[in-house]
């Protein structure tokens, strides 16, 4: 019953942020978005037809009456059809969500565990070469833009430059082969990426946490070293951590990898959004902006309730 | 009478003999960290490449067509050139110019609009101002970061410096949030307390006396800052968000996509060899920096 109530004071504490998301994208997508009285009009328009066209597009009508018809559409789920393929926007985002989950989940588990996995390594050798050997790495890993890492990675992997074990562009998920074969360069490219910042990450968690009273106590009195890791340490990095994983989901899930599915033409929804970004096609853009804004919102909310499930310190006041 | 008291205002804020020990002390750390020292010449070289484009002394035929089409690697051509046969070396120079120009441009702007959003909003921590920062900040990062400069490059239409008013309106929030954290440790401070009971009027608290005590924090905000224009307008200008006019890596880097395939790579080797060195400069230099001006980092 607790629990309850602490979400749903959550839940209400979340609708000025969900109004806020959505007026930005409103402003700055519709209001101020690309206006297509122009494209619908021949050469020499009339006042009256261009006045015509403006009001069937609704541009005449007042802010707050167009903010609320946005709401309704990110409601209903509603956005209208695509100005450059004509298609659905609700069929294109159901149809390209999927292909976006089965390309980034693998990479993104991945890129997390081996990142958690490197950090505990050169936390526990702090100070000494293997500590020294994986940051220096992980500053490297850093420095490279991500845009670079997947050129390289396609002309190493995918071209007769190199190695040309993969399939360079396209998506197939046919059978299991076929699948692995088109993810594993993207997915090596988000791994490499990803890992320079996740392993720093966990390893300033990771080492702030074992430096505490608590556990140089537990140790003293000779805890063993995967207990002492499991119920001293790890257990208590578990809000830093959560966090993270829970903030990368929104944009997993509605963004895409934009860069990754536009390099390897990988139909997801973040070379939708890429081609709507290109041709300046307004409802995919007014659709993915504000859902993925809506739901980072939900996100921080489930976050929030989600903290009280793994750390008791956390009060439900 | 309240100039005296404003400059016993000002004896009374001791921590000022504190605080140049603790610059005293980063410095003397920074000086014996061998790999921020490296850093930091790495960095001091590029700005002279980047000032002797400013000046014109070189570099300054990178938009003409030089020689044929994929000239190999030679002495006129260091780099070889690109596809319509412009020198890469030269570009790749007059590209440092850009990155220095954003980087700076981004880094400065939102330090001072994190800085004083924040400062704000940890001095007033509680009141409805503290309510709306933190709710702009809120709903600033709910939007991600490339949707939010596409969504930002189309109301502002054609704007030459849509990214960097698209950069400066996202990452100013993590500044922000640093800085509101510390004003809300100092602002309980004596030294604050000793400014207020004398008089001192609330904003000359904050701009005199508590932001000046977060210079460490927007100093290293500031390195990181620079990094991220740096790797993220590479990826707009892919995108085709960024650099309108000039020349930069990210362009470069666009323009050898239509290379690479036919087994070209100079420009794209060139562009990303260039922009990793010194944005692993400037990481090692942040690092440095870091550990030099936050005692309790662990390194």
């Amino acid at each position: 019953m607790d629990v309850l109530q602490f979400a749903l004071r959550k839940l209400l504490a979340g609708v000025p942020l969900l109004v806020g998301v959505t007026l930005l994208s409103f402003t700055l997508m519709v209001y101020f978005g690309p206006d297509k009285t122009y494209e619908l009009l021949g050469k020499n328009s009339t006042a009256a037809q261009i006045a015509e066209v403006r009001h069937e597009l609704g541009y005449d009508r007042p802010f707050f009456v167009r903010y609320a018809e946005y709401l309704r559409e990110l409601a209903t789920l509603d956005f209208g059809h695509s100005d450059s393929t004509g298609a659905k926007v609700s069929t294109l985002l159901a149809r390209s969500i999927p292909v976006s989950l089965a390309l980034e989940l693998p990479g993104f588990v991945l890129g997390n565990l081996l990142g958690l996995a490197l950090a505990l390594t050169a936390a526990f050798h702090r100070g000494r070469w293997p500590d020294k050997l994986i940051m220096g790495v992980a500053v490297v890993g850093m420095s490279v833009s991500f845009l670079i890492v997947i050129f390289a990675f396609q002309i190493w992997f995918c071209t007769s430059h190199g190695l040309n074990w993969f399939p360079v562009r396209g998506w197939s998920a046919a059978g299991p082969l076929d699948y692995l074969a088109h993810i594993a360069v993207p997915t090596l490219a988000t791994v490499f990426v990803a890992l320079g910042y996740n392993t720093r990450f966990y390893r300033a968690v990771i080492v702030e946490e074992m430096g505490r009273d608590h556990v140089r106590t537990a140790r003293a009195f000779g805890t063993p070293p995967l207990r002492l890791l499991w119920r001293n340490i790890l257990k208590n990095c578990a809000i830093p951590i959560v966090t993270r994983v829970m903030f990368t989901i929104p944009s997993i899930v509605i963004g895409g990898a934009l860069l990754i599915e536009t390099a390897f033409g990988i139909p997801g929804v973040g070379r939708v959004t890429y081609e709507a970004i290109i041709s300046g096609d307004q409802p995919v853009l007014k659709a993915v902006v504000g859902l993925t804004a809506s739901l980072f919102v939900l996100t921080l909310l489930v976050t929030d309730i989600l903290y009280r499930a793994v750390d008791p310190r956390v009060s439900l006041q | 009478m309240t100039a005296g008291m404003a400059r016993n205002g000002d004896g009374v804020a001791v921590p000022a003999t504190r605080r140049t020990s603790l610059w005293q002390t980063a410095l003397a750390k920074f000086a014996r960290d061998r790999a921020g020292l490296v850093g930091l010449t790495v960095v001091a070289l590029y700005l002279l490449v980047a000032i002797g484009v400013w000046f014109g002394w070189w570099a300054t035929e990178w938009a003409d067509i030089t020689g044929a089409k994929w000239a190999p690697v030679s002495a006129q051509h260091w780099f070889g050139t690109n596809i319509i046969g412009q020198d890469i070396f030269q570009r790749g120079l007059y590209s440092t110019a850009t990155a220095f120009e954003v980087g700076l441009v981004v880094a400065v702007l939102v330090v001072v609009l994190g800085g004083l959003l924040g400062a704000t909003s940890g001095f007033l921590a509680g009141s409805w101002v503290d309510e709306i920062v933190l709710w702009t900040m809120g709903v600033v990062d709910a939007v991600p970061f490339y949707l939010m400069v596409a969504a930002i490059a189309f109301a502002l239409a054609d704007y030459p410096y849509a990214m960097h008013v698209a950069m400066i309106s996202t990452f100013w929030t993590t500044t922000g949030r640093f800085v509101r954290g510390e004003v809300i440790k100092l602002r309980g401070l004596e030294f604050v307390e000793a400014a207020r009971a004398l008089g001192v009027g609330q904003a000359a608290i904050v701009l005199r006396h508590v932001l000046p005590n977060t210079l460490h924090i927007l100093l290293v905000q500031m390195t990181l800052c620079f990094v991220d224009a740096i790797k993220a307008e590479v990826v707009l200008s892919f995108l085709g968000l960024g650099v309108k006019d000039g020349m930069s890596w990210g362009l470069m880097i666009s323009e050898s996509t239509l290379e690479f395939l036919a087994g070209h790579f100079n420009n794209l080797v060139a562009a990303s060899l260039l922009m990793f060195g010194l944005v692993y400069a400037f990481n090692m230099f942040a690092d440095a920096l870091q550990d030099a001006l936050d005692p309790k980092r662990v390194a």
